[in-house]
């Protein structure tokens, strides 16, 4: 399912050379941020933008993300289009009051009149760096009203969904998993053929890569790709897993969710974000609101404690291929012995 | 004030460089996973906070924390158990920017700026307990721009607090110099509050000292807080393995060239003055001993049981009851 050939370029290279198309198409587009100018982002996702659009438009800031982050929203009401960058997603603590009480409800406490159009560029999931910088922290942002919340799961849509980002008239949280940034896209279980120009990915609107049967698997972010790889080991056994990346959280395609659910065997939901109050249960919830005892078979598999630093301690914890597979099998055999004979 | 003991200093510094060489060979070697953020360079402040440190004290650190754990007196051999991932100082879930230990109060965050509101909140809590005890909040240079480090300033300002804000001024955050992210100068920082502030060559450990001097003194004495800049230059990337291409090769030349290495340059300061240079030799080799012995017995402290790997969430294990896929 690799349609990116021999292309060597990672996701953050991709970021990059998206955020030059925007910066070239929209001079209202201004790129801020810890490390983004000089070194060109800790991952390599504002490289050389500084070079093409100088110290104008992209900057250095201090280690200030109150002040960095809630400037991007001022400037953002203020008729520029800021891609303003947190380094990691575990320095969301710093500034969260800029983001849920300024950034999220602009428009709605000004009944329409202020809006601010930025994105919050951030790199999330665990990479070994222990409890304060391998968070992942979406629905921290998915449950404040306002925010929309986008978690690309492919190179394709790190780019698609970036465009929409950017040209979106309310504030986009935009989370790039640290593993689809570093990858190299050929390397990865699932890539786009990127071979064309990008083009805008609607938000709201999931997509099935892998149709399935036995059990549906939902995910979004690196988690897709993990679980695209356990679908595969799954096939081997005899269970067909088929793989649905939400691609975004906020707006959320409750619709798709159902349709998806209403043909599946069973439902499991992946997240390597924590699994309470988080979009495991809110999958599930929308499921069986809109099926109730017709839903199939539900379950979660998600972090359920802060990431430890010891490799071993990280593995048993933090979800992959193996473990969502597990979860899968689990829940199929449960499924199984549920059945009416 | 009494004057610090530069020959000791020396075999301690020498002992700190060959500690965090050998963390950072443990990188190669695959026993750490994760970030790892070296002290080389700026040895020369952490031996003078040992030397100003009474074991009651207490040390908040930041990312680069370990040279600050070693001057308190945290036990070395759990310190380098918990840096190569073994159920060390944290039990191995906390990892070398998260490291804790209760005797001596120790310790530090990856939150940049993070430092500073805990240390004022021991304080607090040891103001009145313990009288005359110190609270060391340490900061990069970089974290001096959190909004929590001047509320912290403040605060400790007001309350009086027994705090001396330590700032590690190594001249970068990451890949940002000082001077695109900093208005003004560190050692000021504190004025508005009213505050006194010291700069000093972090390089050299009697400069270093003679700054800490009247910041603990004044801590010490109960009229509160003081900010001690000391300003040095980091040897390694941010991290172990950064490119580190944004710093010109000439600085790092210069400010690692032997006049200027506080390990080197104290050496050849202690030469002059007379000291032999087989006592030197000696401390060296100490020292390489040393490191080895403790490398040698965290080596050989247990890695954490999986099976606990969901305890110390709460209080009670399973306090917070869940059912899993
Ligand atoms: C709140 C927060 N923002 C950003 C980071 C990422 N980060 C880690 S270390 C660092 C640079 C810190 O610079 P400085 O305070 O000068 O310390 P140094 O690394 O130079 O010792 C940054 C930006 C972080 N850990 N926490
Ligand atoms: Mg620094």
């Amino acid at each position: 399912m690799n349609a990116a050939g021999s292309d060597r370029r990672n996701g953050s290279q991709l970021v990059a050379e998206t955020l030059h198309a925007e910066m070239d198409r929209d001079p209202s587009v201004i790129v801020l941020g810890e490390d983004v100018a000089e070194l060109g982002g800790v991952f390599g996702a504002t490289r050389r933008l500084r070079r093409t659009y100088g110290d104008e438009r992209v900057l250095d800031t201090p280690i200030s993300e109150t002040a960095f982050v809630g400037a991007a929203i001022g400037a953002a009401q203020a008729g520029l289009r800021p891609v303003v960058e947190l380094m990691f997603v575990d320095f969301l603590g710093v500034c969260f009051d800029q983001i849920m009480n300024q950034m999220a409800k602009a428009r709605y406490m000004s009944g329409g009149a202020v809006t601010a159009p930025l994105v919050l560029r951030s790199a999330v999931g665990c990479i070994g760096a222990a409890a304060q910088h391998s968070q992942v922290l979406s629905a921290t942002f998915a449950h404040i009203p306002g925010l929309k919340v986008a978690f690309p799961a492919s190179p394709g849509d790190l780019r698609g969904l970036l465009l929409t980002a950017i040209r979106d008239d309310d504030p986009v949280i935009f989370l790039e998993h640290k593993w689809l940034l570093k990858t190299r896209v050929a390397e990865l279980p699932f890539c786009e053929d990127l071979s064309e120009p990008a083009d805008a990915v609607p938000f709201g609107e999931l997509r099935r890569l892998r149709d399935g049967g036995d059990v549906t698997i939902v995910a979004a972010g690196f988690m897709v790709q993990l679980a695209l790889t356990a679908a595969e080991a799954l096939e081997a056994e005899g269970i067909r897993a088929g793989v649905v990346d939400v691609r975004t959280l906020v707006p959320l395609d409750r619709e798709g969710l159902v349709r998806e659910a209403a043909a599946a065997d069973a439902l499991l939901v992946v997240d390597d974000d924590y699994a309470d109050y988080g979009m495991c249960g809110e999958v599930i919830a929308t499921v069986a609101e809109a099926l109730g005892r017709g839903a199939p078979r539900l379950a979660r598999h998600a972090l359920d404690v802060p990431i430890p630093a010891n490799r071993a301690l990280e593995e048993a914890v933090v979800p992959s291929a193996a473990s969502i597979a597990a979860a899968a099998r689990g829940l199929v055999s449960a499924s199984a012995a549920q059945v009416p004979a | 004030m009494t004057a610090i003991d530069l020959a000791d200093a020396y075999r301690t510094m020498a002992v700190y460089r060959r500690f965090e060489e050998a963390v950072g060979a443990a990188v190669v070697t695959g026993e750490v996973h994760g970030e790892m953020h070296l002290g080389i360079g700026q040895e020369a402040i952490a031996v003078a906070l040992r030397a100003m440190l009474e074991p009651t004290d207490a040390v908040v650190s930041t990312h680069r924390p370990h040279l600050h754990a070693l001057a308190l007196g945290v036990d070395p051999v759990a310190l380098l158990a918990e840096l190569l991932e073994r159920s060390g100082l944290s039990g191995g879930k906390g990892g070398h920017m998260h490291l804790f230990s209760r005797d001596p109060q120790f310790m530090c965050t990856g939150i940049v700026g993070a430092s500073a509101p805990l240390a004022c909140g021991d304080a607090l809590a040891q103001q009145r307990r313990d009288p005359g005890r110190v609270t060391v909040a340490v900061a990069g240079d970089g974290s001096m721009n959190q909004g929590a480090v001047f509320e912290s300033m403040n605060l400790a300002a007001l309350w009086r607090l027994p705090v001396v804000f330590l700032c590690e001024d190594n001249g970068y955050g990451i890949s940002v110099r000082r001077d695109v992210a900093t208005a003004g100068q560190l050692a000021d920082r504190g004025t508005p509050f009213g505050i006194p502030g010291h700069a000093c060559d972090g390089t050299d450990p009697e400069a270093v000292y003679a700054a800490l001097g009247p910041a603990f003194e004044r801590a010490r004495s109960g009229d509160g807080p003081s900010v001690v800049v000391a300003t040095c230059y980091r040897f390694r990337g941010h991290y172990e393995g950064d490119a580190d291409t944004y710093r010109p090769k000439g600085e790092k030349d210069d400010w690692m060239s032997a006049p200027r290495d506080p390990l080197s340059r104290l050496r050849a300061r202690l030469e002059a003055a007379g000291v032999p240079v087989v006592e030197l030799d000696a401390a060296d080799a100490a020292a390489e001993a040393e490191v080895a012995g403790w490398l040698e017995a965290a080596r050989s402290v247990p890695f954490p049981d999986v099976d606990r790997v969901r305890d110390d969430v709460y209080a009670a294990p399973g306090a917070r009851q869940g059912v899993r896929a």
